[in-house]
């Protein structure tokens, strides 16, 4: 494992006068797959939103390599090398397969390495390439979620943040969601997954964090928070042993 | 009989292209920033007296002109967002509308303090025979006008269709969030679709002007027709704004051919009452619009 690539130290965020986060810390290290499980409300979104620029901390810091990130807008904080991936797969319904691909290398230059980023989408999602002149609204809900994923890769991520990549999909998608989030990882991208999935989410990854009511109330391995008496009552419904 | 008929239809076509500019300009920008802009009709007010003060006043070409006054429009459209629009990015849609109230009855009040309450004519190199083919005649400059109308249609439609600014601008348009998250500068989308917006009215005030005569109310009337067009086409649509253009055209020259030259103006919201009775989503339905 590498050092230290993102750290929040006492983050809070707040919506208004009501706080979503309160002093909320945790790191990712290079390399890493770290796993963010919650309750619905607990915070999950909100701290992504909040490492991507989509919320400014109204406390705390952010950094991300020793720098300073808290506060910078989307565009910088892409640009760094974090992509988010969001909740509810949010693809561009309008624009075609292609363009929304297009859309995830919009800061970068390199035509060639586009495009041949492109190529390597299509080739991981074939049902991608067979309709990238579709209008991404006209995709099933799993082909969303697939056009989503390669949509983030495409901005060439070195940290990518997806959240709840497995909500509303058929129980055969979600493990096809996992197996691809996998492949991610070892290929080398640092994950930071918010899910709802517990068991998978524990699974999958190195490390995560619990949330909850916007505080981190856990953390440990994945193995660690799959044994805790805890989490397995309240996240796992007392079937964590058979995991 | 026929003949008639064919010269409203050719009528129609030639003023409904200058009507789609208008609606375009006016739907691009209630889509993307969801603002009711009141200053539309007097962005066409504006390039009009432009092209009559750089043609009578200081003489340039009449082309140069058109494309200058354009540009201009551009530019106090950029103004515009920059000041009044962009400190409001977060307010509620009620205090928009006043602010863009007030800035379009500055902007005719200014037009009136400049320019006098006279209308003005501006001068055309066009010759004033009609061009007569078979039944049907027309003005050279109307068809020149025409022309022009389709060819910034064109282009605006590749701009936007074609162009990495244009498909950041459409992935805007369907979801801002996710387009910052892209990358995209939202605010500066918000500038440029503005400005583009407002660069139309004044091309659509520019090229009509010499058509017609210049006043500083004449965008009050276009104003309200320019909201007939989007509410034809359905809020936010952009094809949909091209089609109500060329309706309202129709509806305009058919009526004032057949039924009465006097109501001419009333014909287009007639309509309007009927399509929001009939089809209250526009004539063409949301999900096919392009944006
Ligand atoms: N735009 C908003 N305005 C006000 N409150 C918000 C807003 N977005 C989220 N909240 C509140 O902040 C808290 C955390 O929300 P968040 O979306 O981060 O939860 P989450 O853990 O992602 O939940 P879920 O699993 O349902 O997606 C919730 O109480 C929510 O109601
Ligand atoms: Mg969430």
């Amino acid at each position: 494992m590498g050092c230290c690539m993102l750290r929040l130290e006492n983050v809070t965020v707040r919506y208004g006068r009501i706080a979503a986060l309160h002093e909320v810390s945790l790191e990712v290290r290079e390399g890493e797959m770290v796993s963010l499980i919650g309750a619905n409300g607990a915070g999950k979104s909100t701290t992504l939103k909040a490492i991507s620029g989509l919320l400014a901390p109204s406390a705390g810091r952010i950094t991300w390599e020793g720098r300073p990130i808290g506060g910078l807008a989307p565009r910088g904080i892409l640009k760094a090398g974090i992509a988010h991936c969001p909740e509810g797969r949010r693809v561009f319904p309008h624009l075609t397969v292609r363009e929304n691909l297009e859309m995830g290398a919009l800061l970068r230059r390199d035509r060639a390495g586009i495009a041949s980023d492109l190529d390597r989408m299509i080739a991981r999602f074939p049902r991608l390439g067979e309709r990238l002149r579709q209008a991404a609204g006209t995709l099933s809900g799993g082909e969303q979620q697939m056009l989503a994923i390669a949509r983030a890769l495409m901005s060439r991520p070195r940290l990518v943040m997806f959240d709840e990549p497995s909500l509303g999909l058929a129980p055969n998608l979600v493990q096809q969601v996992f197996a691809i989030v996998r492949e991610i990882r070892q290929e080398g991208l640092t994950v930071l997954m918010v899910e709802q999935n517990a068991l998978a989410a524990l699974t999958l990854c190195d490390r995560a964090y619990l949330l909850e009511t916007g505080r981190v109330v856990g953390t440990g391995t994945g193995a660690e928070l799959l044994a805790s008496p805890h989490v397995r009552a309240a996240y796992l419904g007392g079937h964590a042993a058979a995991a | 009989m026929m003949d008639q008929a064919l010269q409203h239809l050719v009528n129609g076509t030639v003023l409904g292209g200058t009507y789609a500019l208008l609606g375009i300009g006016l739907t691009l920008i209630f889509g993307v920033m969801r603002v009711v802009n009141f200053t539309h009709g007097e962005l066409y007010a504006f390039g009009a007296y432009m092209v009559y003060a750089l043609v009578s006043l200081l003489g340039l070409n009449f082309y140069l002109s058109l494309v200058l006054a354009t540009l201009l429009g551009v530019a106090l459209g950029a103004l515009v967002e920059l000041v009044l629009l962009r400190p409001l990015r977060h307010a509620d849609i009620d205090s928009v509308m006043l602010v863009m109230i007030g800035a379009a009855l500055v902007l005719q009040n200014t037009e009136m303090w400049v320019w006098g309450g006279v209308a003005k004519m501006v001068p055309t190199p066009f010759v004033g025979t009609p061009l007569v083919v078979g039944p049907v005649s027309v003005l050279p400059l109307r068809l020149f006008v025409f022309a022009v109308a389709v060819a910034l249609l064109v282009g605006f439609w590749l701009l936007l269709d074609r162009t990495r600014i244009g498909t950041a601008m459409r992935a805007t348009f369907q979801d801002p969030q996710t387009a910052s998250l892209m990358g995209v500068r939202v605010g500066l989308v918000h500038t440029m679709t503005f400005a583009l917006g407002s660069g139309l009215a004044a091309a659509a005030g520019a090229l009509l002007g010499p058509v017609f005569v210049v006043s500083p109310t004449m965008g009050d009337l276009v104003g309200l027709k320019a909201f007939a067009i989007v509410i034809l086409g359905g809020l936010g649509n952009l094809p949909g704004a091209a089609i109500g253009g060329f309706a309202l055209g129709y509806v305009e020259e058919f009526g004032a051919g057949y039924l009465s030259t006097e109501y001419r103006d009333a014909f287009g919201f007639l309509l309007i009452i009927l399509v929001l009775a009939i089809r209250p989503q526009g004539l063409v339905a949301a999900r096919e619009r392009i944006g």
